[in-house]
């Protein structure tokens, strides 16, 4: 019996399980238990990324009930991938946590697991309402995680963060119960059989759930319009929180390309749902984030524009629909979640050394480390700008080209262009501001405020700033690894037969 | 950087003898971006002019920067830079040529920065960046075109298709993309207006980079794509017309600067226009010429840009104004400075006059004006001379004598002989090729010309004597015309000081970035008022939308579908009466909050008697229970909270909300009428067919709960065992004070009547709660239930005896219980492990036939019993917390239970 | 009947909605929980209506409910409790932080 698809959500459950037993225990021990799952998480995922790259659709039978009956898991390349993401993520935030941030609130190591736990669900699961139920566990870690540590100003944030999402989750569940209603079924591979049966009559019903459920993923992803709450948010929450919710957006992200190239786009009437809208509004979202990565003032801001920015530029190519622009596309995520990820430790750390003015780009004391935050600052911008000759080129690169047949094209490239060098321009101020301008009082007089960084967080800052010249240095690799996925996905068949082996053994029973 | 020019020089050979090395290293091919790089004659002339003049940059650096500069990170950018500068005129992959002009971008950046202290240096540098770096990813565009056009981003494929590329109808957007990034780099008019503030930059980097290489890199691409792109009418039209302009214009402002390096920079603009104009001319003869003026031009401007920088390091101040007369102080280094100028004013004899001359001649040959005025290119060539020798003449006028100098901060002296030494090879160089044209320079001309052209050559023959005909009169008549019009400069300056207004570009620049910022942020400030009404009006308003959308635009349906309807009952009528009225009366008493809960918990009661009503005792059971606990916990909250809130809202966003509210339900309610009016076909009578046999319990939802969809359930205990987590955390260490009004002393709160009523009902309810417990499997409850009613019997204890009270009873620590109870149920899960099973499969199958009842009913037993644990855990710590508020509240002095925990 | 049924959904949505665009955090709380009634009943009926046992597997019983919807109702009301619960507290907090019941923590919208 082969548990590894399993193996990614339960490393992190039993670590929360063990962390909330003994949650009396000293913080040391939390930190060893939590450190220690985010480690054996990232060998068993990498084992995990070696079976999926067989191009083999693993699929786990939970209570071992056939398909479709029960909930499965499916390990298949996209799964292995955004697994593989989450870790390399966790690692470098928890260990900048556990440099303190870990211990200004209660459960921070529970609530990190449980998050990994809701996250690593969400990339594995074969079931809608599964997601359904992943996904809140991955939201209710993320409530508490974004409040960690109080404050006015972030409390107000997490509460509008919170009931936004109540509201996303209610219309989740709207969609689920229409999309039960109509197709009987809740497995993803069972919903892409019963689609094409969808009689004319009752594809507009269809179609309206499916739509309803892409606006709830459009919701996590923070697609305009409903993609306003996101700088206050991310601004708001503390470094590596803020870093850990680059990963955020990205579910949504998953989550809409998952259902739509699995299950919607196997039936015409339903493929493409939102078609030119989605793309339009990506375009906007990506625009709307460079105006505020303009009018930002505070390097965390900008970060979280960035984000914004990269969430229009992925929507975009996920919804140009062919394997091409998905297999681009699946380069650029990694890079854009851990180097935004990277960029809000780096905030936190250049905040951290500055007193009251925080990471707001104002004259004031100059960083102390300044080869190493100027060093990382360097790579992170180039990278985030997408300037050669660090990842976000090469993705950018790949995204150019695999749009260029697109009707949209020149719009695109563009909106591309344009977003990087205005990104570049932003960058280039703040750090102007940060490590060029002359301090404007003696660095006596700041010296009480600086925090003394920390080794741990040196190496999490590091580690994330590495990851672009890595996977620059892999891109050959990796985006072969992207465009197999791409195909993966797009074969569709792989995954479904993988899942459902006899579609005609499938009972079914008509109701009323 | 001496062992690389060894290299080259070694490579020097096949060069010349006409052979293209190519070297190949794959990286992203499907991308089609690999490392590949190619030396042919233009790259190789290009390299040796890098290298060179980098290896006299290098030791003239080390005299001009102070010591205690960073010197070690100077170094390393200058090199980084060479090495990316090496890169774009290696490249054999335009996308790679592409990556390394962009680090030249950066480098350039960085290096125009390095004495940051400096307000100008740090605008210098960013407007730089902000032109060159632009250019570039216009570049990207045209190049990704290019090669989709060409159908590969080699050179050697792109060099051949020239025909096919110009003929193609995307060759005007590529071409005017390309232009773009080329002229950006190479400062042409009107996006030439970074380069002379870019002189902020130490002098050795002002040599390197913005005269003698960098921005060469956009001519070096003109050069570079010739073949490919060149020979058209536009290509006339746009590279002539903008070389021209940048060439005049450049001179006439080189004349007004008053900083040394202000006028260097001009003049540096000014010969890239000739070169572009070179190139425009479209004949191989010109394309010669623009080859042979780089060479020339990079020489004696690094040099000028190297005797410029003497004289600033050792005067202290660039204004010509001041600096005077200084051959009297540094002859030597004056010498040097008025041979570089000399050859810049195209002087005889000195290398800049012969491509000077060859311009003349093409300007005198060039058919494109024949038709209308043939002599107005040889006019306008020799009016645009007149203003370089001009500035050439001002240079050399105002520096070096025109009588003494003016309030130096230091006095001037030679430089160190190591600092005069590059110049001094540099100098040599201009009269080496000026004197000797064709052994100096004739063999790496003809090939990197001939690489240029990518085809025959011209028939040329460099020669300083072509004898007396037209374009030697026009370099005579350059030459008279520049000094007449340099004695007038007085006038020019005084005409300019009353005329033109003195906007800075970087104060420019500035502007527009600052209203660019201003202008975003009011845009956002009118989006986003960073209201959750705002954005959840968005949400809605999306989702209404998009449903909307996604319906009318599919196969026409009607909403009702093609079930009969049933009839309605008098139940259902009243039921839907009974709704009306709690959801209207919670919402018109929302701000009563007492009354506004009782109204929902009506609109709850017809809920649960909805869901017994149509089969679903569990529903009913749970929704019942849960609704119990929640007002128990709102009625707690209450006590913090005004028991009135003041109308905020204004009667027009009241009416907005009440439209989309309205919106919203008719949609809830037309997609549900659409769904109940429709046949379907589900998978659960699979669950109810298996369900006893397979799962060993005739209550199907129990059945799935815990065992088809048991993963859910684990998911769903894990979401309430956060939610504690998480108000445990987010209660911590909270004070509040209750509103006026709310019962403030321990018995008006807690009846004693009650108390005593509820104190027996403790052990009774939890009688109960085993009973439902071990029922679940096959009657309606199950452990969510049982736990449910466990807690509702403990907080009816809290509602009847108060906090103290219950505390006293329930010393338990509920969050090891949330950790027990979860790791009971996913034990559960992982047993099955054991039996070479999957998670969370019953242990049903495996077990030997007689133990069969038994043990099935233990592994849903254990899962259950976690399910249980999780859910009194939670709704405990709830209330603890809670009550740990009014603790607090009550007794401030005294710390609540919540603080011992941590 | 599903006119009837579709109705008091449509009504509880509304109500919900309405609540929850009102500024103070007891409004949205409320709010909240009526659609989540709304939202459970929703998901209920997708199982139709036409049921009149419950889901027992004691065999031979005609027109008994779907199962599964219920078995999904009861997972989102208990998330739902686990939401309320929080939502109470975070609210709690957050006018403990900024003396303001508004959920934007401004009095006046």
């Amino acid at each position: 019996m082969n548990h590894w698809p399993i193996i990614p959500i339960l490393i992190p459950l039993a670590a929360a399980i063990l962390l909330l037993v003994s949650h009396s225990w000293p913080m040391l021990w939390s930190r060893i238990v939590s450190f220690g799952a985010v480690l054996l998480l990232a060998a068993a995922v990498i084992f995990c990324l070696g079976l999926a790259d067989s191009g083999e659709v693993l699929v786990y039978r939970l209570g071992n009930w056939p398909p479709p009956y029960g909930i499965v898991l499916v390990l298949d390349r996209l799964s292995a991938l955004m697994l593989a993401l989450t870790s390399a993520l966790a690692i470098p935030v928890l260990l900048y946590a556990m440099a303190g941030t870990d211990a200004e609130g209660r459960h921070f190591h529970a609530l990190f697991q449980f998050q990994i736990v809701g996250l690593n669900g969400a990339f594995l699961t074969g079931d809608i309402f599964n997601l359904f139920v992943f996904f809140e566990i991955l939201l209710l870690a993320s409530y508490t995680l974004l409040v960690h540590g109080g404050g006015v100003e972030r409390v107000r944030a997490g509460l509008a963060y919170v009931v936004l999402n109540l509201a996303g989750s209610a219309l989740f569940l709207i969609a689920l119960g229409l999309i039960y209603g109509t197709l009987g079924t809740l497995n993803l591979a069972d919903m892409a059989l019963v689609l094409v049966q969808v009689p004319p009559a009752d594809q507009a019903l269809v179609r309206t759930a499916a739509s309803l459920l892409l606006v709830v993923f459009a919701l996590k992803a923070a697609l305009l319009p409903v993609s306003l709450w996101l700088p206050q948010v991310y601004g708001a929450a503390s470094a590596p929180i803020a870093a850990l919710f680059a990963i955020m957006t990205k579910v949504g992200l998953y989550a809409i390309l998952r259902v739509s190239t699995i299950a919607f786009d196997a039936a015409p009437f339903a493929a493409n749902l939102l078609g030119l809208w989605l793309t339009a509004l990506a375009l906007l979202t990506m625009a709307l984030g460079t105006m505020g990565l303009l009018a930002a003032q505070r390097l965390s801001i900008i970060t979280a524009n960035l984000i914004l920015v990269s969430t229009g530029t992925l929507l975009v190519a996920f919804t140009a629909g062919n394997a091409n622009a998905t297999a681009a596309a699946l380069y650029y995520l990694p890079h854009t979640t851990l180097v935004t990820g990277g960029l809000f430790l780096l905030a936190g750390r250049i905040a951290s050394q500055r007193g009251a003015l925080q990471d707001l780009a104002e004259r004031g004391p100059q960083p102390r480390d300044i080869l190493l935050t100027g060093g990382s600052y360097l790579v992170l911008a180039v990278a985030v700008a997408g300037a050669p000759p660090l990842s976000g080129f090469l993705g950018k690169l790949m995204l150019m080209q695999s749009l260029s047949n697109a009707g949209l094209a020149p719009v695109f490239w563009a909106f591309l262009l344009v977003t990087g060098f205005i990104s570049a321009l932003v960058l280039a101020r703040t750090a102007s501001v940060y490590f060029w301008e002359p301090e404007r009082q003696a660095p006596a007089v700041s010296a009480g405020v600086v925090i003394q960084a920390g080794s741990m967080r040196t190496t999490a800052l590091l580690l994330l700033t590495a990851a672009s010249p890595l996977l620059m240095l892999a891109a050959a690799p990796l985006s072969q690894y992207a465009r197999a996925t791409a195909e993966q996905l797009h074969g569709r068949a792989p995954y479904i037969s993988a899942v459902i082996g006899d579609p005609a053994a499938i009972q079914r029973e008509r109701r009323p | 950087m001496a062992a690389a020019l060894a290299v080259l020089l070694m490579l020097a050979r096949s060069t010349f003898a006409g052979t293209v090395l190519i070297a190949r290293q794959v990286w992203l091919p499907e991308w089609g971006l690999d490392l590949a790089l190619r030396l042919d004659g233009l790259g190789f002339l290009f390299a040796a002019l890098i290298l060179g003049i980098g290896l006299l940059i290098v030791l003239y650096a080390a005299y001009y920067l102070p010591e205690e500069d960073r010197l070690g990170r100077f170094y390393a950018l200058l090199l980084a830079f060479a090495a990316s500068m090496l890169g774009i005129v290696l490249s054999e992959n335009i996308l790679l040529l592409l990556v390394f002009w962009e680090i030249t971008s950066l480098t350039s950046f960085l290096l125009i920065a390095y004495k940051h202290e400096a307000h100008d240096a740090r605008i210098a540098a960013r407007m730089a960046l902000a032109v060159t770096g632009g250019g570039g990813l216009v570049l990207l565009a045209g190049i990704l075109l290019l090669g989709q056009v060409a159908g590969s981003f080699d050179l050697s494929d792109i060099l051949a298709q020239g025909d096919r590329i110009r003929s193609d109808p995307l060759y005007p957007v590529i071409l005017l993309l390309v232009l773009a990034g080329a002229f950006a780099k190479s400062a042409q008019f009107p996006l030439h207006f970074w380069l002379p503030i870019a002189m902020a930059a130490p002098t050795p980097v002002s040599a390197y980079l913005h005269s003698a290489t960098m921005v060469k890199a956009g001519v070096f691409l003109l050069a570079r794509l010739y073949p490919a792109l060149a020979g058209t009418d536009l290509w006339f039209a746009v590279v002539g017309t903008t070389g021209a302009v940048t060439f005049v214009y450049g001179a006439y402002v080189a004349l007004l600067k008053h900083d040394f390096k202000g006028l260097l920079a001009y003049s540096t603009i000014s010969h890239l226009g000739l070169i572009t104009l070179l190139f425009g001319l479209n004949t191989p003869m010109s394309a010669v010429a623009a080859v042979f003026h780089i060479i020339n031009h990079a020489i004696f401007k690094a040099s000028l840009f190297m005797a410029a920088g003497i004289i600033d390091h050792e005067c202290g101040t660039r204004d010509m104004r001041r600096i005077n007369g200084m051959f009297k102080y540094m002859p030597r280094t004056a010498v040097l400075g008025i041979l570089a100028a000399g050859s810049m004013a195209g002087v005889p004899l000195l290398n800049g006059f012969l491509s000077k001359e060859m311009f003349f001649v093409e300007a005198v040959e060039n058919r494109a004006f024949q038709g209308f005025a043939p002599l107005l290119l040889p006019a306008f060539a020799t009016a645009a001379g007149v203003l370089s020798v001009a500035y050439s003449i001002r240079f050399v006028h105002d520096v070096f004598f025109n009588g003494e100098p003016v309030d130096l901060p230091r006095t001037p002296h030679e430089p160190p002989r190591w600092m005069r030494f590059p110049v001094e090879v540099l100098v040599g160089i201009v009269l080496l090729v000026g004197i000797m044209p064709q052994v100096s320079l004739g063999a790496i001309l003809n090939v990197a010309a001939a690489a240029t052209l990518q085809g025959e050559l011209p028939d040329f023959k460099l020669a300083v004597w072509h004898g007396f005909n037209l374009p030697l009169v026009m370099s005579f008549a350059a030459i008279a015309g520049g000094m007449l019009y340099y004695i007038q400069r007085q006038r020019l300056f005084d005409l300019h000081d009353r005329y033109l207004p003195n906007l800075s570009s970087p104060v420019a620049f500035e502007r527009i970035y600052a209203a660019m910022a201003r202008g975003s942020a009011r845009l956002l400030a009118l989006v986003d008022r960073r209201s959750l009404q705002l954005h959840l009006t968005l949400f809605f308003v999306f989702a209404l939308g998009f449903g909307f959308w996604a319906w009318q635009s599919a196969a026409p349906a009607s909403l009702k579908g093609s079930l009969a309807a049933m009839p309605v009952d008098p139940w259902g009528a009243m039921g839907l009466a009974a709704l009306v009225v709690g959801a209207a009366g919670t919402v018109a008493y929302h701000r009563q909050r007492l009354t506004a809960i009782i109204f929902m918990s009506v609109v709850g009661l017809i809920v649960s008697l909805t869901f017994v009503r149509f089969g679903a005792p569990d529903l009913a059971l749970t929704q019942l229970s849960v609704e119990v606990v929640t007002i128990v916990l709102l009625l707690l909250v209450l006590r913090f909270l005004p028991g009135e809130a003041p109308a905020e809202l204004s009667a027009a966003r009241k009416s907005r909300n009440a439209i989309l509210a309205l919106l919203g339900g008719a949609g809830a309610a037309s997609l549900t009428y659409a769904m109940l009016t429709r046949p379907f076909e589900t998978i659960s009578g699979y669950h109810i067919a298996n369900s006893l046999p397979q799962g060993g319990g005739t209550n199907v939802v129990n059945v799935i709960l815990v065992d088809f969809r048991g993963f859910d359930t684990l998911g769903e205990i894990a979401v309430l065992a956060m939610a504690a987590l998480g108000l445990h955390a987010v209660l911590q260490g909270l004070r509040l004070e209750p509103y006026a009004g709310a019962a403030t002393s321990e018995a008006d709160r807690h009846p004693v009547m009650l108390a005593m009523l509820m104190r027996p009902l403790l052990p009774l309810a939890l009688a109960v709660s085993v009973y439902i417990f071990l029922r679940g499997h096959n009657l309606p409850g199950g452990g969510f239930v049982a736990g449910l009613i466990t807690a509702v019997a403990m907080t009816l204890q809290y509602v009847a005896g108060g906090i103290d009270f219950a505390m006293s009873r329930f010393k338990f620590d509920c969050v090891r219980i949330l950790g027990a109870g979860l790791f009971i149920a996913t034990g559960t899960g992982l047993a099955s492990w054991l039996f070479g099973a999957p998670f969370l499969s019953s242990t049903f199958s495996y077990i030997e036939p007689p133990f069969i009842e038994k043990f099935e009913i233990a592994s849903a037993m254990a899962f259950d019993l976690g399910v249980y644990l999780v859910v009194v855990a939670c709704v405990l710590l709830a209330l603890i917390e809670l009550g740990g508020l009014s603790r607090r509240e009550l007794s401030p002095m005294q710390s609540g239970p919540t603080e011992r925990k941590s | 009947m599903e006119l009837v049924v579709s109705a008091g959904i449509g009504v509880l949505v509304a109500a919900g909605l309405y609540l929850m665009l009102r500024p103070t955090s007891f409004s949205v709380v409320l709010g909240l929980t009526l659609l989540s009634y709304a939202v459970n009943a929703l998901i209920f009926f997708a199982g139709r209506l036409n049921a009149e046992s419950p889901p027992l597997a004691i065999g031979g019983a005609n027109g008994i409910a779907d199962p599964l919807p219920q078995a999904l109702v009861l997972t989102a009301i208990v998330i739902g409790f686990g939401m309320t619960a929080y939502l109470v507290a975070l609210a709690l907090r957050t006018k403990g932080e900024s003396k303001t019941d508004h959920v934007d923590g401004r009095e006046e919208a």
